[in-house]
């Protein structure tokens, strides 16, 4: 018999498993010139009619411009329907020390000239010296000033995908998924099957054989992939792998998210995620084109719901009364593996952490994606790409987990308890306590991040810490800052490119607006 | 700027228009809009490529008239040294617009009229001196021979920018077009690199199928299409105009 993969099904709709589900299709489900020598892998989609998605993630990375690639998605469609717009990076405001000027950028955009060498040490140095102000991020990189201004990162003239300024994109999770499932639909050839899993049918070596529906029978399958959202139908429920709680680390448990309209329909619309620390947790404020997304995280074991969203209502300026609260309980952790038999989980049912550098939606598309390229070519390998899977995925959370709790190590806010048991080394995790020793040092440098799977650059750590305000001590190594050439053209292109770019970039608000009369063209 | 009436043979009996001013308008330009219909009279001198429009992102088909902008290398000597001047100049003072007139049967109803620029330097400042100019009106109020052939060229234009539109969606359809990616080096060793051009993607028009061609024959797009690859070759021309602007200097 011959056991190769030839049916995925995927148990769960929503982002996870329509990205999921358009990458494998989109991948092996082309109809090719040469058909007879492609497999064929057909995949089959069930969606429960009765379970609302979750709708996590408004914020994305700049991933997900390749992964709309991948699908053959237009940029103007997608721009257009899925209420999407662009996102520039994130502010942290009231992060360092909690007064009214305290902010710093996280922007896209690499340093300048970081290709080439690293301009920290130097940014650094200059400072010690001179006491100049300029922030480390303004200094490096054009990127905050745009998103100080408003304005887009690219023009009407920039072909579909291309930029001037990196960019990822701020959209409406809801309408996503069901642009995405029109999509795998119409153009991917993803079967759709809208029905409650209700068991399992278990082959003899303990593989998922088939999937019990409620009106459709037993759907069968090679290879199983769990999108069940929180539930966890397959890989929690049914092989029972245990959870792996970072809430010791990280403290955020609970979401309170609102929906604020705008004044009018020419309302900015802000081109970066806007992040403001509280006294138990922090809020994010994400706009959309026709929407502000806003939500308080908090922990609850520093504060009560009812303060949580006393804060909320207070960031908004409206009272606790007239806003509509959705709560959503946060079980900050992930799976202890995520590929198990031939079952594996995308999306909430592997895990989930505070949405602080929107990893939600960056986990899915790598899964997809590792999932689609490594697809087992039979029941033999499996084992194998599962292991790996398992190993990559499990660097990448801790990873995270790591560049999370980075932030709030970094604060030198002690306003309350929330901030001050953040920096209790009890709950910071080794790897991060070595890294923040090196870095006292000298800057994070690319070879501090050696592996493949690496899911965060180096230049996102100077990001952070030079933007909290953290000290590499460079001194006793002066000697060794020896391309100041280098150095000056850097800061001093950057100046030039940050000019140019506030002269010829129009408004996020106006950019939105031309692309849905107009849309881009794919040169 | 420009300062645009409509056109009234009572009001405007005694306006002459001196047609021979009309290049004046062109004298800054590097990038003129053209249509189809003139596609065959421009690749004799200019370059004929698309960019994209600054406002919309939308392409449009342009002749290329100099490297950068407000320079129009076949602007000399306070005239144009060209054998053909594209419709965009020559249409000069007049253009269509919309004004809203009341109709009996269906309420207000937009009507397309055609205007005058005021500000055009072709307007004879002196309406007596009867030596300079061309009148619009007869006496009679009827329309000179002058009028009704400025009033053929707008019509030529907007019926232009109709077939312009087609032809474009056509291309960007069958993905014909790509960027127009040339460094140019200049005789005083000032270099530059053309952006923001696109043009005839050559091997892809190649590759297109019976079908495709047939369609693209069939709308008159095909002879477009060629001449606008042919004309690519007075790039050089416009280097050597340039190269000898240069020198004088």
């Amino acid at each position: 018999m011959n056991n190769s993969i030839k049916t995925v099904v995927i148990v769960g709709g929503g982002t996870a498993g329509w990205l999921t589900a358009g990458q494998i299709a989109a991948r092996h489900n082309q109809k090719t010139a040469d058909l007879s020598k492609q497999p064929i892998v057909k995949v089959i989609l069930i969606e429960s009619p009765s379970i609302p998605t979750v709708g996590v993630g408004e914020g994305t990375w700049p991933t997900m411009r390749s992964t709309l690639i991948d699908l053959g998605i237009s940029e103007t469609d997608f721009i257009r329907e899925c209420d999407a717009s662009f996102k520039q990076g994130a502010k942290f405001a009231k992060w360092v020390d909690g007064s009214d000027d305290d902010f710093y950028y996280h922007p896209l955009v690499l340093p300048q000239g970081f290709a080439k060498g690293d301009i920290a040490a130097y940014w650094l140095a200059d400072q010690a010296r001179s006491s100049q102000s300029e922030s480390f991020s303004n200094s490096v990189c054009f990127q905050e000033a745009l998103c100080e201004q408003g304005l887009a990162p690219k023009t009407i003239r920039t072909p579909e995908f291309s930029d001037i300024a990196n960019y990822a994109y701020h959209l409406d999770a809801g309408k996503f998924s069901a642009f995405l499932k029109k999509h795998c639909l119409e153009n991917l050839g993803v079967i759709y099957i809208s029905d409650d899993v209700t068991g399992i049918n278990s082959a003899d070596n303990g593989d998922i054989c088939s999937v019990i529906t409620k009106n459709n029978g037993d759907v069968g399958g090679d290879l199983f992939v769990d999108c069940s959202g929180f539930s966890s139908l397959l890989l929690a429920k049914h092989y029972q792998i245990p959870f792996v709680d970072c809430n010791d680390v990280l403290f955020i448990d609970n979401a309170l998210a609102v929906q604020i309209p705008y004044p009018d329909d020419e309302s900015p619309i802000a081109s970066h995620t806007i992040s403001t620390a509280q006294k138990a947790g922090w809020i994010w404020d994400i706009g959309l084109p026709s929407r502000r997304g806003v939500g308080h995280v908090y922990s609850s074991r520093h504060t009560t719901e009812h303060e949580a969203k006393q804060a909320l209502a207070d960031y908004v300026g409206e009272t606790v009364e007239s806003l509509t609260f959705k709560k959503i309980p946060i079980r900050s952790g992930h799976r202890e593996k995520f590929w198990h038999k031939n079952c594996v989980a995308v999306g909430l049912s592997a895990g989930f952490l505070e949405p602080l550098e929107a990893s939600a939606l960056v986990l899915v598309e790598l899964s997809a994606r590792m999932i689609s390229e490594q697809l087992p070519a039979n029941r033999e390998v499996m084992d194998i790409v599962a292991k790996r899977f398992n190993e990559t995925f499990l660097y990448r959370w801790d990873k995270i987990i790591d560049f999370l709790k980075l932030h709030y190590i970094l604060s030198k806010r002690s306003d309350s308890a929330f901030w001050r048991d953040n920096r209790d080394p009890q709950t910071i995790p080794q790897s991060l306590q070595d890294l923040i020793k090196l870095w006292s040092y000298r800057s994070p440098a690319d070879l501090d991040f050696t592996s493949n799977n690496e899911v965060f650059p180096a230049a996102s750590y100077q990001y952070v810490l030079y933007g909290m305000g953290f000290q590499s001590r460079y001194e006793d190594f002066s000697p060794s800052l020896n391309n100041w050439a280098f150095a000056e053209q850097q800061f001093v292109q950057n100046k030039k490119m940050t000019e140019q770019a506030i002269a010829n970039l129009p408004s996020n608000r106006e950019l939105i607006n031309k692309i849905k009369e107009y849309g881009f063209s794919s040169i | 700027m420009t300062n645009l009436v409509a056109i009234d043979n009572k009001i405007h009996k005694q306006v002459r228009i001196d047609s021979n001013k009309a290049e004046l308008h062109g004298a800054e330009l590097h990038l003129i809009p053209v249509v189809l219909s003139e596609f065959v009279n421009l690749a004799v001198q200019y370059p004929i490529v698309l960019t994209k429009n600054g406002d919309t992102g939308q392409f449009i088909c342009v002749a290329m008239l100099g490297f950068k902008p407000h320079e129009n290398l076949f602007w000399q000597h306070e005239q144009w040294q060209g054998l053909y001047l594209p419709l965009q100049i020559q249409r000069q003072p007049f253009f269509v617009g919309n004004v809203d007139v009341k109709n009996t049967e269906q309420g207000i109803s937009s009507q397309q009229v055609v205007c005058v620029d005021f500000d055009s330097p072709t307007i004879v400042e002196n309406c007596h001196n009867k030596n300079q100019g061309e009148p619009l009106f007869t006496d009679d109020g009827s329309e000179t021979e002058f009028f009704q052939q400025a009033k053929a060229r707008l019509a030529q234009l907007l019926q232009g920018e109709v077939t312009n539109q087609h032809f474009i969606e056509q291309l960007n359809e069958l993905n014909l077009l790509q960027p127009l990616s040339v460094e140019i080096s200049f005789i005083n060793q000032e270099k530059t690199r053309l952006n923001g051009l696109y043009t005839i993607d050559k091997e892809k028009l190649s590759a297109l199928s019976e079908q495709n061609v047939f369609t693209l024959h069939q709308a008159g797009f095909l002879e477009a299409i060629y001449t606008m690859i042919a004309s690519l070759g007075q790039i050089y021309a416009l280097i050597d105009k340039k190269n000898k602007r240069l020198e004088e200097k």
